[in-house]
């Protein structure tokens, strides 16, 4: 097995593959480091129905790759609007608050190791909920609950680049 | 008050007395031996206050998930049995191709049975991804490893100070 | 039937709608029936996980056999037999695993619960309403198998001796002397006096 392995990867391989690694993923690398500056976040305000409709036409359906997770997820409701949506830039360690809608906003805190803390409050201003945890690319995070007539509300807070 | 001397007989009968199981004579005469003894008398009122303690005992235990946890998953096992019962009857060509759909067959069982295997072991995976929240009551967290998805349920009571906060109702 | 509507619907119209096929009332009735049910599989099975699996178990089997549901008795009672018998099969495999010689002498002495001095004290009046219910957790998590599940078919189902002989697949005799040793247990459990013994 050892003769095999040696005749079909001689050691210049041993080599050139570690670097071609290298040069592929540093770029990568280099394009993080210049991104540490600043973070920036997605957050976007979703109403959960089963009405095909939204009332209001101002809302639109939720882009798919967000419709996707969500139908990942065991909930009971067929469709989801984008109710408001906001871009979220800070810098690394800092804090950005918005208003999501008349009785919502939202604040970001960036923290150490990806990880963030996001925390909404009342229509008084006054902080309801929080949350920490990581929240590394690619990831999302969903903050729910019941709205009037058997609906829904989310707040999807996902990083970005 | 010791129990050794009344026989395990009489002490079932009194419960049975106790428990509306006894016919209308013996009830009547149970009845009297009762009137005229202390200790089936004192058993029938331990008995009594037994059955009065536990009476209410389940009114107090309440679901400890949202509604909408509760639901979901109830919901995806019916829509998970429902997708899978169809493609269990055979369609008629397989009569007239039997001979040689049997091996095919086999190999579909086989298939089918890993497919099912999967899908239970994706469903047991639902079940075990969802957590309760400690440090807050009433909010059920959902993570969804695979996708790299963090589900915050916020099931509060109406009682509770987050009633009222619901983002989204002004805009319906 | 609209969402409106549910809420506001008896189980009866819930339930031919859900036959119907009509997924939302059958939601309406979950939401409706949910805790009792859950709170017959926790009393029966003394744990969260396995009574919420089992209850929503029991809902399950409910969709897939509500069309043989004749309306005899409440949807109410009709989903408690469901998720009985569930635990009932679910208790059966645990006891199956379990040592059988210490369950059958469990069952035939009755420990020593005959023997007992009757308790005097009402626990009823003595407690509060948390701290009883907290004891009678207790007292039920002490109790075997047999001796508990009698003891819920019979206090909180309300189910006469044959019925529950049937679904323990036992003899009345047996009910019989199983309830009343669950009883005298709780009664001594409840009262507190096992500490003074």
């Amino acid at each position: 097995m050892t003769m095999t392995l040696s005749r079909t990867f001689p050691p210049s391989w041993l080599v050139v593959l570690p670097l071609l690694l290298l040069g592929w993923r540093l770029p990568a690398q280099v394009t993080e480091l210049g991104q540490g500056a600043e973070q920036k976040f997605e957050v976007q305000l979703i109403w959960a129905t089963n009405d095909k409709k939204s009332p209001n036409p101002k809302h639109k359906p939720v882009a798919p790759e967000i419709r996707k997770k969500l139908d990942e997820l065991p909930l009971k409701w067929e469709n989801y609007f984008e109710v408001n949506r906001k871009q979220f830039v800070m810098a690394k360690g800092g804090r950005s608050k918005a208003d999501l809608s008349d009785k919502c906003s939202v604040e970001i805190k960036d923290l150490e190791g990806n990880q963030v803390e996001v925390t909404l409050f009342d229509k008084n201003g006054k902080a309801v909920f929080g949350r920490k945890q990581p929240l590394p690319q690619g990831e999302i995070l969903l903050l729910s609950g019941n709205a009037p007539d058997k609906t829904a509300w989310f707040v999807a807070v996902k990083p970005t680049k | 008050m010791e129990m050794g001397d009344m026989k395990l007989e009489v002490q079932l009968k009194l419960q049975a007395y106790l428990d509306g199981e006894l016919p209308d004579g013996e009830a009547q005469e149970l009845a009297e031996y009762v009137a005229r003894d202390a200790d089936a008398r004192a058993l029938l009122t331990e008995l009594k206050h037994t059955r009065a303690a536990v009476a209410d005992y389940e009114a107090d235990i309440k679901l400890p998930e949202s509604r909408e946890f509760y639901w979901s998953k109830i919901r995806r096992e019916i829509q998970r049995l429902e997708s899978v019962e169809p493609a269990a009857k055979p369609a008629s060509l397989f009569l007239t191709l039997r001979r040689l759909l049997v091996p095919a067959g086999a190999l579909a069982v086989l298939a089918i049975g890993v497919l099912i295997t999967t899908q239970q072991i994706s469903s047991q995976k639902v079940l075990n991804a969802l957590e309760t929240e400690t440090a807050q009551a009433d909010v059920f967290t959902y993570r969804d490893y695979d996708s790299g998805t963090t589900l915050v349920w916020l099931s509060y009571p109406a009682e509770n100070s987050l009633a009222d906060f619901s983002p989204t109702d002004t805009y319906q | 039937m609209s969402e409106a509507s549910l809420s506001s619907a008896d189980d009866k119209s819930l339930v031919s709608a859900a036959k119907a096929g009509d997924m939302f009332a059958f939601e309406e009735l979950v939401a409706r029936h949910r805790d009792k049910i859950y709170a017959r599989a926790y009393s029966m099975m003394r744990n969260e996980d396995e009574a919420l699996d089992l209850s929503q178990e029991a809902w399950v089997k409910a969709w897939q056999r509500l069309k043989q549901f004749q309306g005899e008795s409440s949807f109410g009672t009709w989903m408690t037999r469901i998720v009985i018998n569930l635990c009932l099969d679910q208790l059966r495999r645990h006891k199956r695993q379990r040592a059988e010689s210490i369950e059958a002498l469990d069952e035939e002495s009755g420990g020593v619960e005959r023997q007992m001095p009757v308790v005097t004290v009402n626990p009823t009046e003595r407690l509060e309403r948390a701290e009883l219910r907290q004891r009678i957790d207790q007292a039920l998590n002490q109790l075997s198998y047999a001796h508990r599940t009698a003891l819920v078919l019979h206090e909180f189902e309300h189910m006469e001796y044959k019925e529950i002989a049937k679904a323990m697949e036992c003899s009345i005799g047996t009910v019989m002397s199983r309830l009343f040793y669950a009883r005298r247990k709780m009664a001594v459990l409840l009262a507190d006096l096992r500490k003074s013994e």
